[in-house]
Formats: structure tokens, sequence, C-alpha cells
């Protein structure tokens, strides 16, 4: 009896020991099959695998957005040059005109500031938030050269679009040209200068290539080659493109419009010296609507854009994209200009709420339906 | 009747020894598991992985947070994000005086790597070990140079600059020494014939009176690492890593593997330490401490002003370490390719896997949902001697002048998707990760003598391997 159920014991132990272990085996070679089958059983139906939306992102909507920018950081630098030269209401109201008009290409590119943008600096040397106003006024008031030269060794945060807002309109977009001396308008004056060679700088490093670096948009041309480490599939070549537009849409909800409005500080507000968010934001979701249809529109480019890969696998959910961009865009059209002012005006904090909510929505059903489909 | 309870209760021993030997079995097989199969899981994070092969890959994230985890990840996000500025500021006040860059996110860049550029590369120096510091400088080294208060003794601080070179200041300030980084090259043959060509940092250290960096000064110029994946790290018991040593090579392997012990500010005591190119920060809270006060110049409840005031408060410092705490890792790429499969044979065949450790377990916890994974890090966490080419001489707590933590090779594929133009190993003078393995040498040798007598088509997929990574 004892020696019998000792042998049923070995016979129970040696047959756990082996279907545990077969069992073990069995669910890692599973995960990795699943996985293999997803991208089988997707292959044969709806794959990404066009080329052309990856490199027309390259070709119609990042190349034609950074010129476009570049032109327009041109025209500020022109446009300081001239008030600097003749401070008057007219030529103070054509500066400010010039950076607002600079600021929409810009901000049109949120949904793809990766890349040779963050490598060589050139988005922190453009756009970094806050302004570091203490030393800003500090170098204003000391005896220092302003140069492109001195101005090029400051700190991000004392140069870029928003030292020049800061210089330009105030800080409540109440500045009087009775209020510029002499040492802001120096400093404006390189700044411009500086910005503008940045911005082309930006260009080249996507067109012809800086520093010995290969222009940047070979490398989306190139995606799913064998010699492309940095996409080495075309599926992680268009996520890269959705992904873009999920971050800049997440952040225009979520910070740009959120953090505020949860705050309740208007000081959180990107261009608040300018009173300019509002276009900002504006801006930021034309852009990921640009890259969806793969055209810029300011530029009357045309490409073939993600929207063509979604049509053909799910023409209900490319449908309802664009209706979701349609509807995001109205929503920021209701509330009233400007958000600065608005943020604290408490019948306007509906239409706020109701804007954050639509491209939230929208950021949503990019992340959740969009992004699966692209990158399996 | 009696027969049939007899049978059952029979049946039901056996169910229960069976039982047991089905939860042994299932330990025995996940212990062979570790020595024995290659690892065929895309998911490098265990649960904590996250599929996404761009340059956001690393900034995710973990897919299994709880809805109050998330939101804390995302405030955290927000702050890891912020750029400092020189007070007073109504945003983001606390900038300096000294400082390298005025943001996390300005150096670990998309939660990646960092440049090896002014403002991204960092700069340790201290006195050779037992130099002697006059009493009057000491005090002021102490007093105005918080990294160097975090030490063991055998890295002595240099007057004037304690053992982090801050490089940058706001107005009115003078920078401890401005850097220049030249590059030199030097040329050698694949065992094929083929040429390679390598690069090295010079860096040119000047001080504020013109002078350079007296010669004792031992440098050691270190990128930013990156910064996803360390919650699980950081969740690897002690003993787990310690297990991995064998300080003096009885295996004979030629491979030691050294721990490193590091001084603990919290604890006030000598612990194993796990993160950094040499190991010497012990945990995420006061690595997250350090770089604020010592890389920005922000005092933080670890390291406060004088007064115990601060510039950022404890929330701030711990949704911040919690955000690096909890991004998920990018899932592997590519894991059905052969070429991918036999460069990941050819990387066991030549030993890399002996430091580069493919799978680790996670323990205990404070975050649940980074507790108990199988995770894929390709790393001992420990400290090997890397050879002459790559030393840095300058010895950091147990870890000598030519030692190296092994790092982590999860995603390193993403690396230049993440941030182009990056370079590999602690000074990214590699530009490639062929240069990288070429760089290894000490206990590393025999393992790039390997890779260098390799045909050109077994390099390229082993190097196809590390990308699907």
């Amino acid at each position: 009896m004892r020696f019998h159920l000792q042998q049923r014991t070995w016979v129970a132990v040696f047959a756990g020991i082996l279907l545990s272990a077969s069992a073990c085996q069995n669910q890692t070679s599973t995960i990795a099959n699943t996985t293999s089958s997803n991208t089988t059983s997707a292959a044969s139906t709806s794959q990404f695998s066009d080329r052309q939306i990856v490199s027309d992102f390259a070709d119609q909507v990042v190349i034609p957005t950074n010129q476009l920018f570049a032109q327009k950081a041109a025209q500020l630098s022109k446009a300081i040059d001239t008030f600097v030269r003749n401070p008057n209401e007219q030529t103070l109201a054509a500066a400010r005109n010039a950076w607002r008009d600079a600021r929409s290409p810009w901000e049109q590119s949120e949904s793809f500031t990766f890349g040779p943008a963050d490598s060589l600096g050139y988005d922190a040397a453009l756009d970094s938030w806050p302004v570091n106003e203490t030393d800003l006024t500090a170098v204003l008031q000391s005896n220092d050269p302003l140069t492109v030269e001195t101005i090029q060794k400051r700190q991000d945060t004392e140069k870029g679009f928003h030292a020049i807002e800061f210089l330009l309109f105030g800080t409540e977009n109440n500045k009087q040209i009775s209020d510029f001396n002499q040492r802001e308008l120096e400093y404006l004056q390189a700044l411009g200068q500086d910005f503008s060679r940045v911005a082309n700088e930006l260009v080249a490093s996507w067109t012809t290539g800086v520093e010995g670096q290969p222009a940047y948009r070979e490398v989306l041309a190139t995606a799913g080659e064998s010699s492309n480490s940095n996409y080495p599939t075309l599926p992680s070549g268009a996520a890269e493109i959705t992904q873009g537009m999920i971050d800049s849409l997440d952040e225009v909800a979520n910070e740009k419009i959120g953090e505020p409005l949860a705050q309740k500080d208007t000081k959180l507000l990107e261009s608040r010296f300018s009173f300019h968010t509002l276009e900002d934001l504006k801006s930021n979701v034309k852009g990921a609507e640009n890259v969806y249809l793969g055209r810029f529109s300011d530029a009357n480019t045309n490409g073939k854009g993600i929207s063509n890969f979604i049509a053909q696998v799910n023409p209900d959910l490319d449908a309802r994209i664009k209706s979701q961009f349609q509807s995001s865009m109205t929503a920021l059209e209701k509330i009233p200009a400007p958000l600065e002012t608005a943020m604290a005006n408490p019948q306007a904090v509906p239409q706020i709420q109701a804007a954050q909510t639509a491209i939230d929505s929208l950021q949503q059903t990019m992340r959740q339906e969009v992004l699966p489909l692209v990158q399996n | 009747m009696n027969s049939s309870v007899h049978i059952h209760r029979k049946q039901l021993k056996f169910l229960v020894i069976f039982a047991v030997a089905i939860a042994a079995g299932i330990a025995l097989s996940i212990f062979w598991g570790q020595d024995w199969s290659l690892p065929r899981s895309p998911m490098s994070g265990g649960a904590t992985t996250v599929i996404n092969r761009t340059s956001r890959g690393f900034e995710q994230p973990a897919p299994n947070l709880s809805e109050a985890e998330l939101q804390d990840h995302l405030e955290g996000d927000r702050a890891f994000e912020a750029v400092f500025v020189t007070p007073p500021a109504p945003v983001n006040s606390g900038l300096g005086p000294l400082f390298n860059n005025a943001s996390c996110a300005g150096c670990h860049i998309r939660d990646g790597r960092g440049m090896p550029v002014k403002g991204q590369m960092l700069v340790r120096v201290s006195l050779p070990p037992g130099y002697p510091i006059p009493q009057e400088d000491q005090e002021v080294i102490f007093e105005s140079h918080p990294e160097a208060s975090v030490t063991l003794g055998n890295a002595p601080p240099v007057p004037g600059i304690g053992t982090q070179i801050q490089d940058q200041a706001v107005y009115g300030y003078q920078p401890e020494a401005e850097v220049e980084i030249s590059w030199q090259k030097s040329f050698d043959n694949y065992a094929d014939g083929t040429t390679y060509e390598l690069r090295s940092p010079v860096a040119q250290i000047t001080l504020p009176n013109g002078q350079p960096l007296p010669p004792e000064v031992l440098t050691s110029l270190r990128i930013p690492t990156p910064i996803f994946g360390r919650g699980l790290l950081e969740a690897i018991a002690d003993q787990t890593i310690l297990a991995l040593a064998d300080p003096e090579d009885t295996n004979k392997d030629g491979i030691s593997g050294r721990p490193n012990m590091v001084w603990d500010t919290t604890a006030q005591k000598v612990v194993l330490g796990r993160f950094g190119h040499k190991a010497n920060i012990p945990d995420l809270l006061q690595q997250s401490a350090s770089a604020y006060v010592n890389d920005m110049g922000v005092t933080n409840p670890l390291f406060p002003e004088k007064d115990d005031s601060s510039d950022i408060d404890d929330r701030t410092l711990k949704t911040a370490t919690f955000y690096t705490q909890t991004l998920a890792v990018p899932a592997r790429t590519m894991i059905d390719d052969p070429i991918v499969k036999q460069g990941e044979k050819l990387f066991n065949q030549a030993n890399c896997a002996a430091c580069h450790v493919a799978q680790l377990r996670t323990a205990n916890y404070e975050i649940p949902a980074l507790a108990h994974q199988t995770i894929y890090p390709y790393s001992d966490l420990l400290l090997h001697d890397m050879g002459s080419e790559l030393a840095d001489r300058r010895p950091d707590f147990a870890a000598t002048g030519t030692e190296w933590r092994t790092p982590p090779l999860w995603g390193l594929g993403l690396t230049q998707t993440v941030l182009p133009y990056s370079g590999y190993l602690h000074d990214g003078r590699a530009r490639t990760l062929a240069e990288a393995i070429l760089w290894h040498g000490g206990e590393a040798a025999q393992s790039k003598e390997i890779f260098i007598k390799m045909s050109q088509s077994d390099r390229d997929a082993l190097i196809r391997f590390l990308n699907s990574l």
C-alpha cells in the first residue's frame, strides 16, 4: 500500500512536471505565434505597405511646411529690421503681423517635430517656453554687446519665438512704441536674424542634409528597406506619422488647453504675451489634418496620406476621423478670442471645454483605432 | 459505495500531488529557461511592454498602470518636460545659478539619450584618491557643490568645481569651466580586410581664468542615458544582481562582473548601485533628486537650500521620479526575420550574453504593475573591465577607472529613430553599433575578436539582431 502510493506520487510528479514544462514552452511560443500570425493574416488583407504615403509625408507635408516657415521667418527678421530702423505704429504692427504669420506654419509643424529638429537643437532654439524673463531683463540692463554671435550663446529660453514675442508685444499684449528702448531694439534685431538662420538650417536638414548628414527626407523615403535601421519596416514609418498627430493633438487637448484650464492660470498659455494662443491651437489641429490627408494646404501641395490607407481598410473610420477634424476646428472657432481673456470668462469656459473634449476624442480615435491599423 | 469513495480519495490525493508538481514544474522550467532557451518573446518589458517603433517609442506610459497611476505618470511627464528659468519667475522658477541644462527632457531627449554636445554631455571630475585638499577649500566645496557631498572618499572633489562641471550659468554667474570637444580618429581592419574608422572625444577644458584644468584632475565624459524601463531595473532584487557577479572569475571565463557599492543619501549607508554609466546611483529617487540639483541647479527636498526650502516640492520630485519608473519598454520588432534569428545566435556564440544577460525577473516592488515580470534588458547591471581604450581612469565608488556598467540593450534599435545622429557608449563616441562593438576591450576583448573575424554577412546579421531589440 505504502509502496503503491509512492509509485502514484512519482507518476503524478513526473506527469505534472512534463505537462507544465511543455505548457510553459507552448505559452512562450504562443506569444510569438500570435504576433507572427497577426502579421501574416494582416499581410493578406490590410498590412500597411504603401511607401508613397511615407515619402509623400516628407515631400508634400514636412518639407513644404518647413519651407513656408523659413520664408516667414526671413520676413519676420526683415520686418523687425524695418521696425528697428524706423520705430512707429505702422512698422510695429507689421513686425507683429510677421511674427503671427511665422507662427502659423510653425505651429502646423507640431505633428512632426521629430528627427533633426530635436537632435540638432532647432526646436529648442526656435520655440523654448517659458521665456527666461529674469535673465533677458538683466542682459538688456547690462552693457553686454548684443550681436547675433552673443545672442547665440544665450540660453534657448532667451531667444526664439517667445523671446521675440516678449519684446514685441510686452507681457500683456499692450506694449507701446514709447516703451521700447534702444537695447531692446538691438536685441530684437539680433534675435530675428538668429531665428531666420535656424529656420533655414531646419529646412536644409530635411532637404540637403547638414553637418555631414544625409537629408532626413531620405530616412522616410527609404522606410522598409533593409539598410534603413531607423524605420526598418513600412508600418514603422506609418506609425511615426500617426504617432506625431496623436502627440500633437494630445498636447493641444490635455496640456495647452487642459493645464491652464485646470489650474485656472492664463500664465500657462503658450502665446500669452501676444494673446495668440487660440490661433496656435487652430494651427496645431490644421497641421495634424494636413498630415492625415498628406498635404500642406497653405502651399497647395497634395500627396497621399494616412487617410488613403484608412479609407481602403476601414472607410467608416476614415469618414469619422475627417468629421472629427471638422468638429474639432468648429469647436475651436466657437471660443471667443483671445483665449487669454476667454479663460477668465465663466461664460466661455463651456466652449473651451467642448473644444478640449472634441480634440481629445479625435486623439483617442487616432490612438485606439488608427495606430493599431497602420503598425500591424 | 465504499469503494467509490475510496477511489475518489485516491484520485483527490493524486490530483493534489499532480497540482503541486505542476507548480514545481513551472518553477523548474522558468529556472531552466533562464539558462538554456533563447528568449523569443517580443515583450521586452513583460506586461509593461508597448508596441511602438517610432521616435516616441521611449515616451509611452506602461500600458498596465491603474488609472490613478497613469494620472501620476502624466503629471510626472509635465515635470520632466518643464524648462526651468532663473528666479524669480511666474512659471518654472528655480534654474541655477549653475547648471548643465534647463530641463530633464533637454538632456534625455524624447526619454532617450543625449548628444555629446554642450548642455547634454556631462564631465565628471575628481582628484586622484588620497589627494590632499586644503581645509579652507573643503568647506567651500561642500557648501556650493552638492554633488561632492555624495562620496565614499575615493573621488576627492576639485576646488572650484566639485565632482561635476556645470558649464552653464544664469546671468551674472560664471560657469565652472568651458568644455570643447574635438574628435580623434583612428583606423583598423576587420579580418576580411574591410577598413573601419573609429573616433574618440578629446575634451579641452578651460577654467574661468583662461587656464586649462590642472593635469592631476581626472575627467570622465558621459552622455545622458535612455530612461525607459528603469522602474523594472529598480524592481530587480539585489540578490538577483549579486548572484550574477563573479568578482574573482571563479568560472574562468575571463568575465568577472562586480557590483558597485555606493553611498545612499537617504539611508546613510553603503548599498548596491545600479543606475548611471558606472552604476553609481542606488535608486531612481536619488537619481532624479541629484539630477535636479546638480544638472539644473534646482533644489529639492532631498537636496534643499540652506534654510531647508527648495525650488520644487516633494510632489514634483516624486511624480518626476514616478514618470521615469513607469515608462513602457518598446516591444522588439522583426523577431521572426531569419537574419535577426541568425544574428541572435551569433550574439550568443560570441558570448555577448555573458554580460548582456538577456532575461531577468523583477521581484516585489512598490508599483505592482512592475513586480514579478520576466524582462529582457540584456544587462547584468554589473561593472566590467572594458579595457584601456574605453577607460576614463576615474574611480567612482567601487568602480575602477577601467570599469563600466553593462548598459541595457533593450530598445537599442530605436536609438537613432528617437535621436538621429546620436552615439553609443558612455561618451557617444560610437556612431554605429559596429563601432560600439569594436570599442569593446578588457573582459569583452574576446567577443570583439570574434566579431572582427566574422564575415560581412554575419556582422550584418548581428547588427540587425541588435536593431530588432
